[in-house]
């Protein structure tokens, strides 16, 4: 099937010979707009997608090469690449390679780090991936509304030695909020919402479809990519009858290590690989759940298993372990410590003092901090997508290690993405986080404290911000410099 | 206590308590799943002899703005009773009000989460203003004031 085979990264026909015959598809061709492994080009463009099943309407998306999602990146680690963006929508655009440890200006922030790319204009991005593993990329440009409409894609970056799995598959998980007439719903935005859990939709799709059941075969390995591309959702995933190990959080390996109660959490613009040891009956099918949030648990998919006789009897014992990413260990013992305290949103003092709550101008005025502002970091309101003269909160100078105190004196969840570095999550309300846990998005619970440590070795300016988009256009955004 | 004593409070309990009891008026109440103060303002609806079902949504802005209230005008839930929305956290005697008066509006709102208010934390430093909602487009204005 051309769809499944799209999202098939790799098949690894090497530890077995059956096990190249799994699927009748070959491997996908690269996807038409790239030129080569090596060189993307990559137009933003209006066009249609049919979301929600076949019996429903399309809709009218916006996308990265005519596709929901965008044309998969595929990358090869240490090699330099080349991704021309094209911009054929009729507003501004920017592209961030998220999570990507790459060059400042090829950070995609508009004004911060580079002009926005106008309609019918492009831009180059070159970097060259130091990291492997499951990335993505978006826009940082009206961001609310263009990740809202569908512009965004996965980008993997491919290992030197491929693990040892049968199928090396990619979820990527987006949310949509659909009128009945099919249309995504307008009125982005929302002042209320954007004080509370932010802009959640109604539509969760896997590659881009509403998914009914993705197909297995008994006794096959797997690693399965997730991708959260959500604006707001949080998702907590369990997949009945099954234990997936986790392998890489945000594209770094972590000790493979079974997600405590068999729940994955993956909040907005996290990723996580998992390794999935496919054990289940020939023909039976087992739902895949999320259940994030109190009554309002759903079926993402089934895996549903053919009617083959296992691939092999006992699962391989082939090690889970992915080769380290040549990522700086910070060196706690003589590390700057900063704290950084993330404020108001909905039941908090900042957005009931002085009836700022009431009546039509809400949120207004508060504060000083013009319109639209709910949240803070350390006091501050930096709102929208970033834009020049955007002053740091904190400057590191370039070699040190720098720990980070984020403490979340809201009541509300916040997904918190720092770019152009990988952060090694050290504690959560004091307690050791296991598993050696890299995060460029790190989700921090209503009234946690994460403590978090990174090597300030790439200079430039660098926007620290909640990804739940709703947030940071309205205050939980802040900028961290590296000299 | 004695037998009869005990029988007979039981039975002017179930006098007093009668009327409630046979017609208690149905609330419909629509939440962020993640907000605690919304499930403050059902307890409070109980208290007052309101049957109450409260029904977590993430389509809350929209189910908001579908029963008429103007964006910057919505409270952080919303709630149905007797055919009128009631969005935010209004006092029950201005809910009572409405439900006796039967204006021709689609209902009432209190914007925002006013500290003090009913099901919220805090002491009331001002005056709540509750809106109406209008059924026809028309700009909303006060319904009343506590």
């Amino acid at each position: 099937m051309k769809r499944e085979s799209q999202y098939l990264v790799a098949r690894r026909g090497v530890l077995q010979a059956g096990a190249g015959l799994l699927f009748a598809a070959a491997l996908p061709p690269l996807p038409a707009w790239s030129v080569s492994p090596d060189h993307y080009r990559i137009a933003a463009a209006p066009a249609r997608a049919r979301l929600a099943g076949p019996d429903r309407p399309e809709t009218d998306v916006w996308t990265y090469n005519g596709t929901v999602p965008g044309t998969l990146v595929r990358l090869r680690q240490g090699e330099p690449t080349r991704l021309l963006v094209e911009n054929r929508l009729d507003q501004e655009t920017t592209v961030h390679w998220h999570g990507i440890r790459l060059p400042n200006a090829m950070d995609g922030v508009p004004g911060l780090t580079q002009p926005p790319i106008r309609p019918g204009e492009s831009f180059v991005y070159e970097f060259t991936p130091q990291d492997a593993g499951t990335f993505w990329y978006h826009p940082h440009a009206n961001s609310l509304e263009q990740l809202g409409r569908g512009l965004a894609g996965a980008l993997i970056v491919e290992e030197r030695e491929p693990m040892a799995v049968d199928r090396d598959l990619l979820w990527f998980l987006a949310d949509w909020r659909l009128t009945e007439e099919g249309g995504i719903a307008p009125r982005f935005g929302n002042r209320m919402e954007a004080a509370m859990s932010g802009r959640v939709g109604n539509t969760v799709t896997l590659n881009g479809r509403a998914s009914e059941a993705e197909y297995f075969r008994t006794g096959e390995r797997v690693r399965l990519r997730l991708v959260n591309a959500s604006l707001a959702r949080i998702m907590a995933l369990r997949f009945e009858g099954h234990s997936p190990v986790t392998v890489a959080i945000d594209g770094q390996p972590c000790d493979p290590h079974e997600p405590a109660g068999g729940r994955l959490l993956l909040g907005p613009a996290m990723r996580i690989d998992v390794v999935l040891d496919m054990q289940g009956e020939p023909g039976k099918r087992y739902a895949v759940i999320d259940d994030f949030y109190d009554g309002l648990a759903y079926r993402l998919t089934e895996l549903a298993y053919e009617e083959r006789p296992p691939l092999r009897t006992h699962p391989l014992d082939a090690s889970l372990d992915l080769p380290r990413n040549p990522l700086p260990e910070p060196d706690l013992a003589t590390a700057d410590r900063h704290g950084l305290t993330l404020q108001g949103g909905m039941m908090s003092a900042m957005m009931m003092r002085g009836g700022v709550m009431q009546g039509a101008g809400m949120m207004h005025g508060m504060m000083g901090m013009g319109g639209g502002a709910a949240w803070a970091i350390n006091g501050m309101s930096m709102t929208g997508d970033g834009h020049a003269g955007m002053e740091p909160a904190l400057t590191f100078q370039r070699g040190r290690s720098v720990v980070l105190k984020l403490r979340n004196e809201t009541a509300w969840w916040h997904p918190m993405h720092f770019h152009g570095h990988s952060l090694r999550v050290l504690s959560r309300n004091g307690k050791p986080v296991p598993h050696r846990q890299w995060q460029d998005t790190v989700l921090v619970a209503p009234k946690e404290v994460v403590e978090a440590a990174f090597v300030a070795d790439n200079p430039g300016d660098w926007m620290l911000h909640c990804h739940v988009m709703d947030h940071q256009m309205a205050g939980l955004m802040t900028v961290l410099r590296v000299d | 206590m004695n037998r009869t004593i005990r029988f007979v409070s039981l039975t002017a309990f179930i006098a007093l308590a009668g009327p409630a009891v046979a017609e208690p008026l149905q609330a419909t109440l629509y939440k962020n799943p993640q907000c605690g103060c919304c499930e403050g303002y059902a307890a409070y609806l109980r208290d007052n002899g309101f049957n109450v079902e409260v029904k977590p949504t993430n389509d809350l802005a929209e189910i908001s703005r579908e029963a008429g209230v103007p964006e910057g005008m919505q409270g952080c839930h919303t709630t149905f009773i007797d055919g009128y929305v009631i969005d935010g956290h209004v006092p029950v005697n201005v809910v009572r009000k409405l439900l006796t008066e039967r204006p021709p509006i689609a209902g009432i709102t209190l914007p925002g989460m006013p500290m003090g208010s009913p099901g919220m934390s805090g002491t009331k430093t001002e005056k709540f203003v509750i809106y109406t909602v209008p059924k026809d487009g028309k700009a909303p204005s006060v319904y009343a004031e506590e």
